[in-house]
This record gives C-alpha cells, structure tokens and sequence, in this order.
C-alpha cells in the first residue's frame, strides 16, 4: 500500500472527528429517510416521495462536496512544503507519481467513506420505489464521485504551486467558483438560441457538477427559463470532468518533478532605483506601482490590518484597484444586460439575481478569507512574534477582522450598480431592496465571525476552513433543503421556521422572490443573526484572548 | 548532597570577576523557578542571574527546559512557582512592558510571504510603535549591523535559510531591546556567516546589550559566552565561567607532561604515579612523547611533582593543564544530570 494513503488516510479515519463526522452524516441521512417513511397501508407508486427526499439529500451531498472537500487537498501539499517534510518526500525512493497518488488517494478515501455512509439512507429512498432511471441513486452517486475527484486534482494542483496554506485555500475556492459558476453563465443567457456558439455555451456549462446534479434529480437546469434540456449532461459532465481531472493530476505531476521547493521570487528593480525617465514612465501607466518601497505603516493605521493586506496577493492597493475595475466591468455587463434584453423578467426577478450572486460570492469567499486569519499563524509560527511584540488581542482581532471586512465590502459595492439598475426600471422597488441589502450585510458580518471563531479553535487552516464552510452553509443554505421539501413533506410553518434561520433566505424573501415571498421572515431573522452573531464575536474575543496569554 | 546539587538549588553567582565584557548590573534574574505540566516537572527550581552586556550560554540536551525558561522569560509562558524579572519587570505581571525590553528570536522564522523584508520589519517597528520617522532609519540600521542591508527589497518567502536568520536577527533588534534571547541564532548558517554571527553578537554585548543564547554547537558559543548554564531535566547543573564549570562538575584537572624521548614515557609515568592520589589515572602515551594525568591535588604540589621529574633527569620540554572544553563539561553534566535522575527514580520506586 502506498504509505501517504496508509498515513494519511488510515491516520484520518483513526481519529474521533472522523467517526463523529461519519456518526453525524449517517444520522442525518437516516432521519431524512425516516421522516418520508410511508406509515400508513400506502405506497406512493409513481415515486414523487421519494424523489422528494433524494433531492434534499443530494443538493445537500453537493453542497457538501462543494465546500468541504477543496479544503483538504488545498492544504495537502502546502502544508507538507511548509513543514518541509515535501523535501523528505521527494528525497526518498517514491516518484512524484506515487507521491501525487498516495495524496490523491488520501483526500478521495475519506471523501469516499463519507459518501459511503450514505449510501444506506440513499438506497432506502430507492426502496421507498417508484424512481425513475432519471432520479437513479446510482447515477447521482457516479455525478458525485466525479465532482469530488474533479475538485481534488485542482486542489491537489493549486496546493503544488502555492506556498502558503491560507493562500492555496483562497486560490483553490476562487478556482471552485470559476468551475462550478461560470459555466453556467454563457448558456444562461444564450439558452434558447442556435447555432455554434449556443453549442459551445452548452458544452461549457457541463464543466459545472450543478446542472448534472440538477438533471439527475429530475430538476431542469440553473435558469433553463422553461426550456428542455437535451438530456445529455450527465455523460458530457463526467466526461468533462474525467479530461479537467487528467489536466490538472498531470500539471501537478509534472510540477512535483520540476522542483516545487524553489520559493526563489526576483525583487525586480525598485522604482525608486530606476531613472528618471524609468519612474515617469511607471508613473504613467501604474496608478500605484507594485515595485515602489512601500511607505511606513502610519501608526493611526492598525498594524495588523495593514500586513493582512500586504500578505495576501488581492490586499495589495495595486489589486485592490484592478479588482474595482472589474468589478465595475461586470457590474456594467450585468446593467447593459438588464436593461438591454431583460426587462422583461421585472425588477424582483432581477434583485433576486443579483441578490443570489451576492450570497454566492459571500458564501464562497468570506469563510476562505476569514478561515486562516488565526489559524495559518499558528500554523505558520508567526502567532508566537505577534505575542511577542506589545499589541493587545483586541488590536490584533481588530486588524484582521478588518482585513476581513474591507474585500468583502469591495465585493458588495461591486454589485451595486446591478441596484441601480434596478432603481431605473422601476424606483418603488429600489426602497423596498434595503431590507434585502441590510439581510445581506447580517449575512456578511455573520459568515465573517463564523468563519473567524473556527479559525480561533483550530490549529490547522484546512480543519478551521472546513468548520467554517460547515458553519456558514449549514446556516445559510441547510434550511433550503427544507424549502425544497414545502408542502410536502415539510408543512409551511415548519418551512417558515427553518427559512426564518437562514439570512439568505430572509433576503429573498424581503425581495419578494419567486417562492420566498409567502413567508414572513423579518424581523426575526435579524434577531436571530444578530444574537448569534454577537455570541460569536464573544467567543472570538474570548478565544483570542485566550490564544494571547501566557501558556 | 552533592556540591554540585548545593550549587544548583542557590544558583547564584556573582557576575563579578568571571564576566568578560559585563558589569555587576543584574538584568535578567531568576529565582526558584518551576513549571509543572500536569505530573511532568519541565522546570524544577532554577535559579540564575545575567548582568549588564553579559553573553550567557544556556545549554542543555533535547527538552531539559530551555525552551520552557525562555518560554517563561518573554512572558509566553507562566510558571508553577518563582519568579523571574528582566530589566526589574516581573514577567508575569507586566508581560506588555516585559516586550519592550527584551527581543527574542525563535529557533523558527516566521514568514509571511508575499512581503519585502523592509516590509516585515517595518510591520514589527509599527508593532512596537516606533514612530514613521525614526522607524525607516532604524530599519536600516538593523539592517547593517545584521550585516544585510541587501536585504530589504527581496520577498521574504525566498530569503535562504541563513539570510533569514540574518533577517531574524534584525527583527529582534527592532526596538532596541535591554535583553536579546536568541535560540540557535548560528544554526543553519554557513563558516563565514557564523563568524560574522559570533562577531555580531559580541558588538551587540559591547554595546551594553544582555544576550541569552542557546545553541547545539559548543565551541562556537564557548568562543563567545562570558558565562554558561547547563540545564538537564529541568535542573540547573552548573553556571559560571567554562573553567568555573569544570572545577564545579568535576574536582580532577587533567595535566599534560611533554617529554624530550619517547622512550622516557614509562619513567615519568611511574614518577606520577608515586604523587597522584590511589587510583589516579595516569595514561602514557609514548607515541606523543607525552603522559596525561589526572589529579585534585594544589598547585603547590603539582610544582613538587614537576621539580622532582627535572631532578630525575627526564627531559620535559611542557608541563601544563589541559583546558575542559564545553562538549566535556556538558557531557559531564548531563551524566550528573541522567544519575540524579535514575537516583530519584529508585527511591520513588522504593517508597
């Protein structure tokens, strides 16, 4: 056996978080089943209660791969480049392939054990009868099992090149976004059409795992507006994914055999060493010019913050502007779009867009962001040089919350203009869009405490970055399995209940969006968040104070 | 008891005559001080002193306790019982103050990549609230006197490992602290970067600083050290000068006579033999012309013995005393340490 899989996943499977983490699923899943177990002498012949439950279920096991499984191969390699154990690893007698697969092998084994304790619950639901080949349990477990390798090879590549754990996280969550996202895009708005380009956008949207997920539960696709699909995403995802899979396991090989330890990074020149032409010339085309000496930190500025920013690759003022354009730039594209071709779909149709793309980046960002704050510094020993110098805890927590809060804001600005829009067709409905806009700064100021408490409790960033996608979308999303399931099997106070819990679903339904607007959300959403969210700023401030004394 | 373990529980010495560049001054003090973990005792008792621009070694094998003092020093650990002051501030109840005086350099970097070193060290300087003005042109200094002012527009994730110790060092020197611990600032670094570390650690002591330093390699802090602790199991063994510990850990001097004919060797080693204590051990060596004695007797009688191998006719052309190097004393200590220990371990074991 390899001995990376036998350390890494027989280690992993020891331990008592994996048996809690296989207790917990299997339990769920089990009361899921339960809760549509026919009690009466009648069976549901054509099948409608059991798909019910298989695809709260399966959206639930997607969510689940999508935000949990990256977290563990990001960090893989990296960690092992940071503690230099890579260097023992390429030393010995194994070649990159067998160290690449003993990893490979380490992340989908656990992956796999957790899908396998599933499994009972899911063949119940089949039990339950009546499913269609379309809902089969087999296929929705294949779609799966090509998702969890598909992110994991990008995981793996992404950590063989990054040299930092919180780093390889964002990248890897960034990547996340762009393959599970961004396909969609193109077939969203060109759905309908025909021609090459519609055939593209159609074979590009299979990169995402969604849409096959989505026709595997017998679901039309993200957006489809009405129109049949094709029937044919599934194979085209699975082969898609098998291909990207390959692409990346081979780049990773192939950077595992070059030398990934060289960290050897040119200073360039700096501006202020060039001549006098040399720097109006930078002057011109640089707004801020990265290869300038940067400026002392001026000491009405938190410190911590400003290294925050100056660590991570978008905090620095030259990104930080390049982001703000684009932002801008698709904030544009989504106004042209809007007012171009899509008036039709009314203004609530449109604030729920931009409100679920809010939520989307949100979600998929903050806890990647906030993850490593504590966590990467004691995993990377700089924790104990910040106990050294004389800033308090608070000045710390301050400075790297703020790191925290200052992108996110950027990314909800970004967006703004997408409102504005909004205000243009029909200004009535831009006032009633605050209550949505205030759900969403909950959301935010919630995902960022979440995810900041999770880094405080754990040493290892990969660990803090899957408890805080736990957190976060088990809050926020969970209770949309159970809007999946209204009116049956779930009744609409119970729905109202859970959706009550969700600060994403309170803003929709503050916008009144298709299927949230019969629930009265507000304002108990904001007591809950808010409560919530203040014991957990307690909690980070008691355990970072904890964290600062004296051992 | 043993006048090794008298010594060990008062600890003190006085800076005094055995201080190269120091003055009486006491900076950093430690009094009876312990830390248990649960059961395990890391420190048991430890008492010793550093003055003014002293250098003290502190050495000791593998998780004797000197991480755990140093741990206790600069405030990120609290002990069982004792107490310990720098620069007169308690470590304990002033932990903040107690950062501005001292700049401790771990035996690990701590990087953040994705910054220049003129960036972390000014993120250091704005930690520590040098003002923007006076900070630049500190970096700078620290810069040259670590003997790196290259440095400071490269990334720090691609400094090698001796740069980053140079790096280490700077960022210790920051603040212009009263006492500067530094675990094994020469480890990773090559010859010439490890006489210039020496060098460097021997100005910043001229100027007045206070050095703790531990270290693996003996020699090279023998070569550096006004005094030496020698901590096993959590116990001070012994402290003082090099020739201090030597006479503390083992009362014996070794002597060397260099004869003029290898073929005097026997003759001479029977003449020692007559006025070494029973069972003194003498070892001929006639390939080196040369007999090694081991003996606790005075100088007085040494003298004797000298004038009695002239009066025998035998032809000694050097009759001296072998210096004790650290790598003897620490070994001898840590014998002690190991015998103390598996003593203890038996009268547990009896009660």
């Amino acid at each position: 056996m390899n001995p990376i899989i036998r350390r890494e996943l027989l280690d992993l499977l020891r331990t008592r978080t994996a048996t809690a983490a296989m207790i917990a699923l299997a339990v769920v899943c089990s009361l899921l089943v339960l809760v549509r177990w026919p009690t009466g002498g009648v069976s549901d012949l054509n099948g409608a209660r059991s798909l019910q439950v298989l695809r709260v279920f399966g959206y639930g096991l997607l969510a689940g791969v999508l935000f949990l499984v990256p977290a563990f191969p990001a960090t893989s390699i990296v960690w092992e480049k940071v503690n230099g154990t890579l260097a023992l690893l390429l030393n010995s007698p194994m070649s990159p392939w067998s160290i690449y697969i003993g990893k490979l092998g380490g992340v989908l084994g656990f992956a796999v054990v957790l899908l396998a304790v599933t499994t009972p619950a899911a063949a119940a639901c089949h039990a339950l009868g009546g499913m269609s080949a379309k809902g089969g349990v087999v296929l929705l477990y294949a779609v799966l099992a090509a998702a969890t390798i598909q992110l994991t090879t990008l995981g793996l590549l992404v950590s063989s090149r990054e040299n930092s754990s919180d780093a390889a996280l964002r990248t890897t969550y960034a990547l996340v976004l762009a393959v599970v996202v961004l396909p969609l895009a193109p077939y969203w708005f060109l759905q309908g059409g025909s021609g090459p380009e519609v055939d593209l956008a159609s074979l590009v949207r299979c990169l995402s795992p969604v849409p096959a997920v989505m026709e595997t539960l017998g679901n039309t696709g993200v957006g489809d507006r009405g129109l049949g699909t094709e029937g044919d995403v599934v194979p085209r995802y699975l082969g898609l994914s098998l291909l990207t899979s390959i692409g990346c396991a081979l780049m990773t090989v192939s950077g595992l055999g070059r030398n990934p330890l060289d960290r050897s990074r040119p200073a360039g020149v700096m501006t202020q060493d060039r001549s006098l032409s040399g720097r109006a010339a930078r002057r011109i085309f640089f707004l801020v010019d990265p290869q300038r000496r940067s400026g002392s930190i001026n000491l009405l500025f938190n410190p911590v913050l400003v290294k925050e920013l100056r660590t991570r690759r978008f905090g620095r003022s030259h990104w930080v502007l390049r982001l703000i354009a684009l932002c801008a730039i698709l904030s544009l594209g989504l106004s042209y779009i809007a007012v171009s071709g899509a008036l039709a779909w009314g203004s609530q149709s449109v604030g729920g867009v931009i409100i679920l793309l809010q939520t989307f980046l949100l979600i998929l960002f903050v806890p990647s962001l906030a993850s490593g704050l504590i966590s990467a510094e004691r995993e990377g020993g700089t924790w104990r040089l910040l106990r050294m110098t004389p800033l308090s805890a608070g000045a710390i927590l301050r400075g790297k919350l703020l790191s925290v809060a200052w992108p996110v804001l950027l990314l909800m600005c970004g967006t703004l203009p997408g409102y504005m829009v909004m205000a243009m067709v029909e200004p009535d409905q831009f006032v009633r869009m605050q209550r949505p806009l205030v759900c969403l700064g909950v959301t935010a100021i919630f995902a960022v405490l979440a995810s900041a408490v999770a880094s405080s409790l754990f040493r290892s960033t990969a660990a803090a970055t899957a408890a805080a996608y736990l957190i976060v979308v088990g809050v926020c999303l969970a209770p949309f399995l159970i809007w999946l399931g209204k009116d049956s099997p779930f009744g609409h106070p119970t729905v109202e209940a859970a959706l009550a819990c969700s600060p994403i679903a309170a803003a929709l339904g503050a916008a009144d969006f298709q299927g949230f607007d019969g629930y009265d959300l507000l304002p108990l959403n904001w007591w809950i968040t808010g409560g919530v969210s203040i014991f957990l700023l307690f909690v980070l401030a008691l355990r970072t104070r904890q964290l600062c004394r004296p051992e | 008891m043993s006048k090794l373990s008298e010594y060990s529980k008062t600890g003190h010495k006085s800076g005094g005559d055995d201080v190269g560049t120091g003055t009486d001054e006491l900076v950093v003090d430690i009094r009876e001080l312990s830390k248990k973990y649960g059961k395990f005792t890391a420190l048991d008792r430890l008492s010793l002193s550093v003055g003014k621009g002293q250098i003290l070694g502190f050495i000791g094998p593998n998780g004797a306790g000197k991480t755990t003092t140093i741990k206790i020093l600069v405030g990120l650990a609290r002990p069982t019982s004792g107490t310990a002051t720098v620069g007169g501030i308690d470590c304990v109840a002033a932990p903040r103050q107690l950062k501005r005086l001292i700049g401790y350099m771990p035996d690990t970097f701590g990087s953040y990549d994705g910054m220049r070193v003129g960036e972390y060290l000014d993120f250091f300087g704005a930690a520590f609230r040098i003002p923007r003005r006076t900070r630049a042109k500190r970096i700078d200094e620290v810069l040259e006197l670590a003997r790196c002012p290259k440095f400071k527009d490269l990334f720090v994730e691609s400094l090698s490992h001796g740069m980053r110790q140079k790096v280490a060092l700077a960022r210790t020197m920051l603040h212009d602290p009263l006492v500067l611990i530094l675990d094994e600032p020469a480890n990773g670094l090559d010859p010439p970067a490890r006489i210039e570390m020496r060098q460097l650690l021997l100005d910043l002591a001229a100027r007045g600083k206070t050095l703790i330093v531990t270290s693996h390699i003996l020699p090279e802090l023998a070569r550096i050290c006004d005094r030496v602790a020698i901590i096993t199991r959590g116990r001070l063994r012994a402290i003082g000068t090099l020739d201090e510990i030597a006479r503390q850990l083992n009362p014996q001097r070794t002597m060397e006579v260099l004869l003029t004919e290898e073929g005097a060797v026997d003759r001479a080693a029977e003449v020692i033999r007559r006025h070494v204590e029973a069972g003194g051990e003498v070892t001929p060596s006639p390939t080196e012309s040369a007999v090694r004695f081991r003996t606790a007797k005075s100088d007085d009688a040494i003298a004797g013995l000298l004038g009695e191998l002239v009066s025998a006719g035998l032809g000694v052309i050097q009759f001296r005393e072998v210096q004790t190097d650290l790598e003897e004393a620490f070994m001898t200590a840590a014998r002690v340490g190991d015998a103390e220990a598996a003593a203890d371990a038996a009268k547990a074991g009896l009660t």
